[in-house]
């Protein structure tokens, strides 16, 4: 009996590879794309068929991207409004979350859709009166500017808010027995449950805060305050993009991404195993 | 006696309502402020006539009038559902595929998760370069792979018949890295114990999926398809990137935040554009709200 | 400043625990700033000894000369300082339009043709008729047609910053191999026909002639070569439902149906036809004198290509010209020391500066010598004789109004789902529409 479970999770294990690698195929395709065009010559880059694979790999590109730019100061902006949009949104948040989840209070619901409803409107549309508000707090030109809009999230409340509402019923009754109030239930007992979602809404956070474009370039101008996307659209020019400098800034720029992805996915190992017999 | 009770507990609902609102207050003010404002002034926008750089006048129904009686709008209306309810179902379905494949103990499962999230990260020129190159007609390498077996490839997003449906596959492509981190999260809330219990009633993995996992991840799908369907409606640099106003089907792949942003930016025309975006949100409110109402039916809360 | 930023999180992310854990906080701390921020933006401007400008450019390829310039001009005027703010050409637009919306634009920005006419008459700009005037400022230095480009209701809004034209560029190994004669000044639109229709070989994917759907590098020059025009001088009456403006575009699309260019959904994009003959598939394009800078460094192309004349049209071998200039905005809190910089922008010194970076032909007379040595492969100087008998740049106070309808209408025929003198036609009565708004 033992045996044959055996064989068939390798099996299914060598099957399962088999999927998971034709999907890596799939995905990765246009990373890799990025990467060899960030070592292309421009005349590679343009060539149409495309050529795959550069003659010789132009690490220059590289060198070229952190000068034509001030790659450091977008760097540390990037770095300051995302590290603390994704403290603040997780703090925000889970709290609004734990109370739209766990506490019945009147207009509850009313006032869960209001909070959906900005995001039904694309950020585009309301784009300018958002820019005069910027500008009558006097923000313009500021790291404020870019921070402390994004520190309130419709997306990070919802998605925390699905996370409490699975948690069950008698871990706050018993808690509210020994005489717990809600910051205290919240903080000790339920935020330790959603670390999962604490850390999907870190992960989107970071990763949308770290590409940011429009926004930065609306309202911010000099070059001490842009950040890293917004720094290399600037090197899409009106009649002349050279690709691979452009990609090789690109990677630079999301490599501290992937970074952070590799090492906040790791804490979801932690979960179950659907085959269980290992 | 039971007097002092019922008050201790009104006294105690009272105090709940007042934690409740302490705790959302900042979000709630905040996204208020910063963005339920802004949407209110653009909802104004939507019934004023738009001159230049914010000379405005009043302008009534104009805008709106006007809108239903654009074909453009019922067509990229059209499309936009399309494109929605084709590309929302199979991203979903697929992500929460790999989310469950990507959460076992298998070796590599952390290459595999950063290789499934690079799409995510990977910058929008680059993705949108690839792609034009697979689907070009003349110099493609999904034509010239089905010319190698003498079969004649569609003009993919030259086309008008097909290029919606092109757009649709490069947007299941670049969603299914998303959904899958929400899913492997929401896959992380599922109690080790009913596995090990289903394991001991002798259930095989199928059933594990169907009566464990997919039951017990119903908030999580819930929380993907509300927002998903919110994206999905919002498309917009897919089409801009990959078809653009100098690709003739973009009449046939336009959505309503492309033609928003045409109005808006390109030819300068602000209430009119205001008042797409109003109609968009008016949709998807109530697409979400009629969701929100269904959930009872299906979504498993503890 | 650095610092401030982070002591601003650290404090901002205290004051938002302070709201959560607090319980009894009635403000939360958005309100909070909108109380106290209004005053911080009018408060620096006092101090009247250093003035610093802000100058907003969208091409980062030109930074490096715009920083030069304004080295010097500081070196002169060590009171002003001048901040160079590069914002992308995709968001560039978006970006003032939303600034000077918010009577917030940069003190000093660049300005085209498009955009021209929408800003002056709506007053965003700052007229420099007068200061030309009293600072005795020879305006015979630039070419006439920019000139008149950058005049609105009869004021100067700025001094020509450079000029770009159109030639004929080739690809020299596919005139070699065929054996056939390079093009020269003496072509007429005929003889390219002609020559594009020896050197199109259909098995291999080669075209003689990329006949793109692009106005100014494209079917602007053709139309005005052949006696037609886009716009009437009064800027009253659209050009497109002008027999010979018809005419001209039944030509330029007479390639695509002959199939000497590439198919017309590949056309229809504007930069797809120099990619194709930067990848040697073209033999033939008419492209503008901004190409040359990545035509020289793409390894590919520096020494197979080259450029000529446009071919003669019935009237002309004439191109359109564009070019940029410098405008001042009119919510600027330094006029004067705005002035002086733009002045400067415009003077002999700041031509040569340009020039010799090769990323645009400056507008100064007789400082286009350096860009034309920057390009040794190319016979460069073309752009500048063409520069002489050019053709403006059509514009009207909406002009993207109307050259959104040209891209619309166009694509939909480059798609083959209309044809060109109807798309003209069509064009001409919705142009009409807008321009009698205006």
């Amino acid at each position: 009996m033992k045996a044959t479970v055996g064989t068939t999770t390798r099996k299914a294990a060598i099957g399962i590879h088999l999927i998971l690698i034709f999907g890596a195929l799939l995905m990765v395709g246009p990373f890799l794309w990025m990467l060899l065009t960030s070592f292309k010559t421009l005349g590679e880059a343009t060539q149409v068929p495309p050529i795959i694979f550069p003659k010789v790999f132009q690490w220059k590109n590289y060198a070229d991207a952190t000068v034509t730019l001030p790659f450091f100061t977008f760097y540390w902006n990037t770095i300051i409004t995302t590290v603390a949009k994704v403290l603040g949104q997780m703090i925000l948040c889970s709290i609004a979350a734990y109370a739209f989840a766990r506490i019945e209070f009147p207009g509850r619901n009313v006032l869960f859709v209001f909070c959906l409803s900005v995001l039904m409107v694309p950020s585009q549309v309301y784009l300018l009166p958002q820019f005069l508000l910027i500008r009558d707090l006097g923000w313009l030109n500021s790291l404020e500017a870019l921070i402390v809009p994004g520190l309130f999230s419709a997306f990070g409340t919802f998605l925390l808010r699905q996370f409490f509402l699975s948690l069950p019923k008698e871990l706050e009754e018993s808690a509210k027995l020994d005489g717990c109030n809600h910051i205290q239930i919240y903080f000790h007992i339920m935020l330790p449950l959603i670390k999962p979602g604490l850390i999907a809404l870190a992960i989107f956070t970071a990763l949308w805060s770290w590409n940011d474009l429009m926004w930065p370039l609306i309202v911010n101008s000099s070059p001490e305050k842009m950040t890293l996307s917004a720094g290399l659209a600037s090197l899409q020019g009106q009649n002349m993009t050279h690709y691979p400098i452009l990609m090789a800034g690109a990677l630079l720029a999301i490599l501290p991404m992937i970074v952070l992805f590799m090492f906040l996915q790791k804490q979801f190992v932690e979960g179950i195993s659907l085959t269980g017999s290992k | 006696m039971e007097h002092a009770a019922q008050y201790r507990k009104k006294q105690q609902r009272r105090s709940d309502w007042l934690w409740a609102y302490v705790m959302i207050a900042p979000t709630v003010l905040g996204l208020a402020y910063f963005y339920f404002w802004p949407i209110v002034q653009t909802i104004y926008f939507s019934f004023t006539k738009w001159g230049a750089f914010g000379k405005y006048k009043w302008a009534g129904l104009d805008n709106y009038e006007k809108l239903l009686d654009d074909p453009t709008v019922w067509k990229s209306l059209g499309n936009t559902f399309v494109y929605t309810f084709l590309s929302v179902p199979v991203s979903m379905a697929i992500s929460i595929f790999v989310a469950v494949l990507l959460n076992q103990k298998i070796n590599g499962v952390s290459v595999y998760r950063t290789l499934y999230f690079l799409p995510v990260v990977t910058m929008p020129t680059a993705i949108a370069m690839v792609w034009k190159w697979l689907y070009h007609s003349e110099y493609g390498l999904i034509n010239n792979l089905l010319s190698s077996f003498s079969i004649e490839g569609p003009l993919w997003i030259n086309d008008p018949d097909i290029a919606l449906y092109s757009l649709v596959i490069v947007a299941i492509w670049s969603t299914v890295g998303y959904n899958m981190v929400i899913f492997l999260s929401g896959l992380q809330g599922i109690p080790r114990t009913y596995y090990e219990a289903a394991q001991i009633d002798g259930a095989g993995p199928y059933r594990q999926f169907f009566r464990i996992t997919l039951p017990l991840l119903t908030p999580t799908i819930f929380f993907v398809m509300i927002i998903s369907m919110i994206n999905a409606f919002q498309v917009f640099d897919i089409i801009l990137m990959m078809i653009g106003p100098q690709n003739s089907t973009i009449d046939d792949t336009q959505s309503l935040v492309y033609l928003f942003y045409h109005h808006a930016f390109v030819v300068d025309n602000k209430g009119y554009a205001a008042a797409i975006g109003v109609i968009l949100l008016v949709i998807i409110l109530a697409v979400t709200i009629v969701q929100m109402r269904l959930q009872k039916k299906w979504v498993h809360y503890e | 400043m650095k610092k401030r930023g982070l002591t601003w999180v650290f404090a901002s992310l205290l004051v938002t625990m302070l709201a959560a854990a607090g319980c009894s906080s009635s403000a939360p701390p958005a309100a909070n700033n909108s109380a106290e921020s209004p005053a911080s933006n009018s408060g620096n401007a006092s101090n009247q000894e250093k003035v610093t400008l802000t100058y907003a450019l969208w091409d980062q390829n030109q930074a490096p000369a715009m920083e030069e310039i304004a080295k010097r001009f500081t070196a002169a005027n060590p009171h002003i300082e001048v901040k160079i703010e590069v914002t992308p050409w995709t968001q560039y637009w978006t970006k003032m339009d939303t600034a000077a919306t918010g009577g917030v634009l940069p003190d000093l920005l660049w300005m085209n043709g498009p955009n021209i006419v929408k800003y002056a008459s709506n007053d965003m700009l700052l007229p420099i008729t007068d200061q030309i005037k009293k600072d005795g400022i020879d305006m015979s230095n630039y070419p006439e047609a920019l000139i008149n480009l950058y005049t609105v209701d009869g004021q100067i809004y700025g001094i020509p910053k450079d000029f770009d034209t159109v030639g004929l560029w080739y690809n020299k190994e596919m005139f070699d191999a065929a054996k056939i004669p390079y093009p020269d000044g003496t072509w007429d639109w005929a003889k390219v026909k002609e020559v594009a229709k020896q050197l199109t070989d259909p098995a291999k994917g080669i075209y003689g002639f990329a006949a793109m759907n692009a106005n100014q590098s494209g079917y602007y020059n053709i139309i005005f070569q052949q006696g037609g025009f886009v716009i009437s001088e009064d800027r009253k009456k659209s050009g497109y439902d002008d027999p010979k403006s018809i005419e001209a575009l039944k030509f330029w699309y007479s390639f695509i149906e002959e199939k000497l260019s590439p198919p017309g959904h590949l056309m229809a994009e504007w930069d797809a036809a120099a990619k194709l003959f930067e990848s040697g598939k073209v033999a033939m394009m008419t492209h503008g004198s901004w190409k040359a800078v990545e035509f020289g460094q793409n390894e590919y192309t520096k020494d197979k290509v080259d450029v000529t004349y446009l071919p003669k049209g019935s009237v002309s071998n004439a191109s359109v010209i564009h070019g940029l200039t410098t405008v001042i905005a009119a919510n600027t809190k330094h006029p004067e020391e705005a002035w002086a910089f733009s002045k400067f922008l415009g003077s002999k010194e700041a031509a040569e500066v340009q020039a010799q970076t090769g990323a645009t032909i400056p507008a100064f007379k007789g400082t286009q010598d350096a860009w034309v040595k920057a390009f040794p492969n190319f016979q460069a100087q073309v752009f500048i004789d063409q520069a002489a008998t050019a053709n403006p740049y059509p514009v009207s106070k909406d002009t993207s109004k109307w050259n959104a309808l040209e891209t619309e209408y166009f694509t939909k025929v480059w798609g083959g789902e209309m044809k060109i003198e109807d798309a003209a036609r069509e064009i001409a009565t919705k142009m009409n529409e807008f321009l009698a708004q205006e």
